[in-house]
């Protein structure tokens, strides 16, 4: 049954045909064209206009012409992929035909969908994924200079600004990357599918989102021929001031990125709410669903404030405001407000969904039901609910408001109660299970083992005496990358793993995924725990020289990088090879039971033949009484069968 | 912890404690009782280890503090992290359906237990409880200046990319080296002439934001001789990895010959605003 569904693959071309409309020429190359074309116009003609050195009213100049530039790249970009071809035909009073919609969402055109504005959820998944995994590598690449550089003191490869640059570009495209890893794939691939929807809710919405963020990724690479950031990610004021115009380009990026994932979010949201399927109350949904949604409300909430720090920061550099600059009344302390405002909830945008995912395939390789359910959902609320209320634990020793130092303390310790209850859920489950061994499940002891190391080390940062030895230290680097590097990028990595074969209907190479999971595992852990020493001893972060006392553990720390590089590097492999060559996976490979299972691998277009009927929770392992779906929507493969095809590790 | 995750729903009639340990779930309750006492103990004696071969020399009040804190918190932790592995660990170990096709059958159909529930979250919350309140007590010590001996205040200048020191109360003196006396409060007033840096001293346990037209301020206590480092632990532009210089605990007798070589007068009030001082080339 799956073989028909790969054919569709190939069968292209034939409907192109027919009908004509511009949005049937218009592809990323197009959109690449037009956006390069405007952003050069563009910056020429503001160039010519608004840069003269000589005149000091016009010092603001370049950073202008700098952002005129980079925002006519996003929005010829936009024009150019076809992003607007519909909302234009629609004020005309031409609205789409049932041609152009089924053109759009990709119907029999192949590959040359993936790079299209097409609005199918999978393609969008698919689209999702190959852009972090991208956009991973790259942050990786700049994560294995740094740490080459840092391999022994003094000078060494490069000097303190492009250090500073690499660290501050690393730091935006992991945490860019780490945002969509889970959400972006998995959010608009499977959610849908999971609560027997045909498609997200604002199937144009959708592709917008992905088409948005595609042109965040040259504008963050600019920022390095733009001379790069000397603040970090964070961007903090008054450093940011002084900064070259790599500040203008990256706020702008910021911008569009922000912009982009609130699409997302609202439309993820209201897809979760509305269109779940018959007999899918909330105690019936799965608890990645739940996962995704509280995710999207999260950074709905948290991610616009970055975006109007960056839009003071652009009218800081470009227009002589002053929002943050202490010598005209602006403030240092706003922009940090509002950065970390943004900052601390951001971590469980990106952690979430992942702990989500995480929570959805343990049953599936315990046998078991979820364990307490419902306390998971609690503990997923409570997460979302406490991170808006912490940011200021990230300002212990800024200066700002001590007496809110307590407070702070409190509702950072808090968030070790939903926490536990997690880790609760997740040993409650395992507990007498049959724990079938297989690549996913070697992920969820990998999460069980970092993150439980991420979070204990949060334990001490939220103590303020201690926070005042520790914060800015490389032990926050080691914390936070345990957290969300071996746990959420770890978490990321087992939902590859585990719906790969939804996705491309082929089965992952678990033989040399497990060879990069334990690659990754021992240079991950040698790396960073070297990291906690250093902090521990006194080594700042973020900084391009040390004392040679700290070398010993740079030295370790730069050798267990290169093996975490060795260990993406297989896994990327594997991804690659298995989705050329793997074997053809059947609709069910683990033997799960929720909704996206039922349907082929990969999914025809609209998903299900009829719309689903829920019955129960989607966790009834050992209880045969317990049935998620005795309608499920798809004729062929109403049974599911329950072992899997070969490629047993 | 561990019996409450035996007790399945229907053990509601319960025979003696030592007739249920003889069952098969009774032993299972010793194994993993003992898998996670052994990972107790091993991660006790890291809590131990570690900071031997990482902190800094103790040479305040509040770095004392700190490390009272990372310890305390650390042996409170390491019961919590060897629950968790040791069941996943056991789990693994005892339970493993191999890797090979699905496990033909499912395990037990346990959805929930309320009573482990309650009792996770209330041992949670009584964790975080002592947490809080040992956070509060050390927060409260180290930001309360010792009432038996007269502070010394210091102005601390933080600039792209070097520190400056004045000392306003002994004929306002300016170095580079950060000179202290031993066993004397010190208040630090610290501000910046340009962007954000941070005024560190690791072996000190002290660290407060460098703000640009704003005075912040710490305070310490140092009471061990000796040389410590003072470093910038915000990024700050360029040369922020060399922003750093050294200072020295001296006896207070010395701390005067020293304030008296610099061409200061010990004692002698000099009205010093410290946001007025001019960056040095």
């Amino acid at each position: 049954m799956a073989d028909t569904e790969i054919v569709s693959h190939g069968t292209a071309h034939a409907e192109e045909s027919n009908g004509g409309g511009i949005m049937r020429r218009l592809n990323m190359w197009t959109g690449i064209v037009v956006g390069v074309i405007a952003a050069v116009v563009v910056y020429v003609i503001a160039a010519k206009l608004l840069v003269n050195p000589d005149n000091e009213d016009m010092a603001q100049g370049p950073d202008q012409a700098v952002i005129a530039a980079e925002v006519a790249w996003v929005i010829g970009f936009l024009v150019g992929v076809g992003a607007f071809v519909a909302p234009f035909r629609w004020l005309m009073g031409k609205d789409q035909t049932h041609d152009d919609e089924m053109f759009l969402a990709g119907k029999g055109q192949g590959v040359g969908r993936y790079l299209r504005f097409t609005t199918d959820h999978k393609v969008v998944g698919v689209q999702y994924l190959v852009l972090a995994m991208t956009t991973f590598g790259v942050g990786g690449i700049l994560a294995l200079t740094i740490r080459t550089k840092l391999a022994t003191p003094g000078e060494g490869l490069f000097g303190g600004q492009i250090y500073n640059g690499l660290v501050g570009m690393h730091g935006i495209i992991m945490i860019v990357s780490t945002i969509i890893m889970v959400v972006g794939p998995w959010g608009n691939f499977i959610m849908p599918i999971m609560i027997g929807a045909r498609d997200m809710a604002f199937p144009r919405l959708n592709a917008l989102s992905f088409w948005t963020l595609f042109p965040v990724v040259p504008i963050f690479l600019s920022v390095a021929f733009l001379g790069g950031i000397p603040t970090g990610w964070v961007a903090y004021a008054p450093l940011s001031d002084q900064a070259p115009p790599g500040m203008d380009a990256f706020a702008v990026g910021i911008i569009m990125f922000v912009i982009s994932s609130g699409i997302g979010a609202v439309n993820l949201i209201v897809t979760a709410t509305t269109m779940r399927a018959h007999g899918m109350t909330w105690n019936r949904t799965p608890i990645f669903v739940l996962g995704v949604t509280a995710t999207s409300v999260l950074g709905l909430i948290a991610l616009p404030c970055f975006e109007v720090g960056m839009i003071e920061t652009l009218l800081d550099r470009s227009q002589a405001a002053s929002f943050f600059v202490p010598e005209q009344g602006g403030s240092q302390w706003l922009y940090a407000n509002l950065f970390w405002i943004m900052g601390h909830p951001e971590v469980y945008v990106i952690l979430i969904p992942a702990v989500a995912a995480i929570l959805e395939m343990t049953p599936v390789f315990s046998r078991k039901p979820l364990f307490g359910a419902r306390v998971a959902a609690m503990g997923i609320v409570s997460l979302v609910a406490l991170s808006v209320l912490v940011w200021a634990h990230h300002m212990f020793v800024s200066g700002w408001a001590p007496t809110l130092a307590g407070p702070f303390m409190l509702t950072t310790e808090l968030i070790s109660i939903p926490t536990g209850m997690i880790f609760l859920v997740l040993i409650g489950t395992i507990w007498r299970g049959k724990i079938w061994t297989r690549l996913p499940m070697l992920f969820v002891y990998g999460f069980l083992w970092n993150f439980m190391i991420g979070g204990i080390t949060g334990i001490f940062l939220s103590d303020v005496p201690a926070d005042n030895e520790l914060h800015g230290a490389l032990f926050v680097t080691a914390h936070f990358h345990y957290t969300l590097l071996g746990g959420a990028m770890i978490g990321a990595m087992a939902a590859i793993v585990y719906w790969f074969s939804k996705m491309t209907g082929r089965m992952f190479d678990e033989r040399i995924g497990t060879w990069s999971f334990y690659t990754i595992m021992v240079g991950f852990n040698v790396t960073f725990m070297a990291m906690f020493f250093n902090g521990l001893s006194g080594m700042p972060r973020r900084v391009a020289d040390y004392d040679p006392q700290y070398l010993i553990g740079n030295m370790i720390s730069t050798a267990g990088a290169y093996v975490i590089g060795i260990g993406m590097l297989l896994f990327l492999y594997a991804t690659v090879s298995s989705w050329r060559h793997g074997p053809i996976a059947s609709a069910n490979p683990w033997g799960a039971k929720t909704l996206e299972w039922y349907v082929p691998s990969p999914p025809p277009l609209e998903n299900f033949e009829h719309l689903p009927v829920v019955t129960g929770d989607a966790y009834g392992y050992g209880d045969p009484t317990s049935v998620h779906t005795s309608h499920p929507g798809v004729a062929s493969v109403a049974s599911v069968p329950a072992h899997t095809e070969g490629n047993a590790s | 912890m561990s019996n409450d995750i035996e007790e399945l729903p229907e053990a509601s009639s319960q025979p003696p404690l030592s007739e249920r340990l003889k069952t098969p779930e009774g032993k299972t309750i010793i194994k993993v009782a003992t898998v996670v006492s052994v990972l107790t103990v091993l991660l006790l004696i890291f809590c131990i280890w570690w900071p031997l071969i990482s902190l800094p020399p103790t040479m305040s009040d509040t770095e004392r503090e700190v490390k009272n804190t990372l310890l305390i918190f650390s042996i409170a932790s390491a019961p919590v992290m060897a629950l968790v592995w040791g069941i996943a660990y056991y789990s693994l170990r005892h339970w493993n359906a191999g890797s090979g096709d699905t496990p033909p059958e499912d395990g037990p159909a346990i959805r929930d237990n309320n009573r482990l529930t309650i009792a996770w979250v209330v041992g949670s919350s009584l964790l975080t409880a002592f947490l809080l309140i040992w956070g509060l007590a050390a927060l409260t010590s180290t930001t309360t200046l010792p009432t038996d001996a007269k502070p010394l205040t210091i102005n601390v200048v933080g600039q792209q990319w070097l520190w400056s020191f004045q000392y306003p109360e002994d004929g306002g003196i300016t170095s580079n080296d950060l000179i202290l006396p031993k066993d004397r409060p010190v208040i630090f007033n610290v501000t910046s002439t340009d962007v954000i840096h941070s005024f560190w001293i690791p072996e000190m346990g002290i660290k407060i934001d460098a703000n640009p037209r704003v005075t912040t301020n710490t305070l310490t206590t140092p009471t061990e001789l000796g040389m410590f480092n003072v470093r910038c632990a915000e990024l700050c532009g360029l040369n922020h990895s060399y922003m750093e210089t050294t200072g020295r605990v001296v006896n207070p007798a010395d701390f005067e010959q020293w304030v008296k070589d610099k061409g200061g007068s010990p004692g002698m009030l000099v009205p010093l605003d410290v946001n007025k001082i001019e960056p040095k080339e």
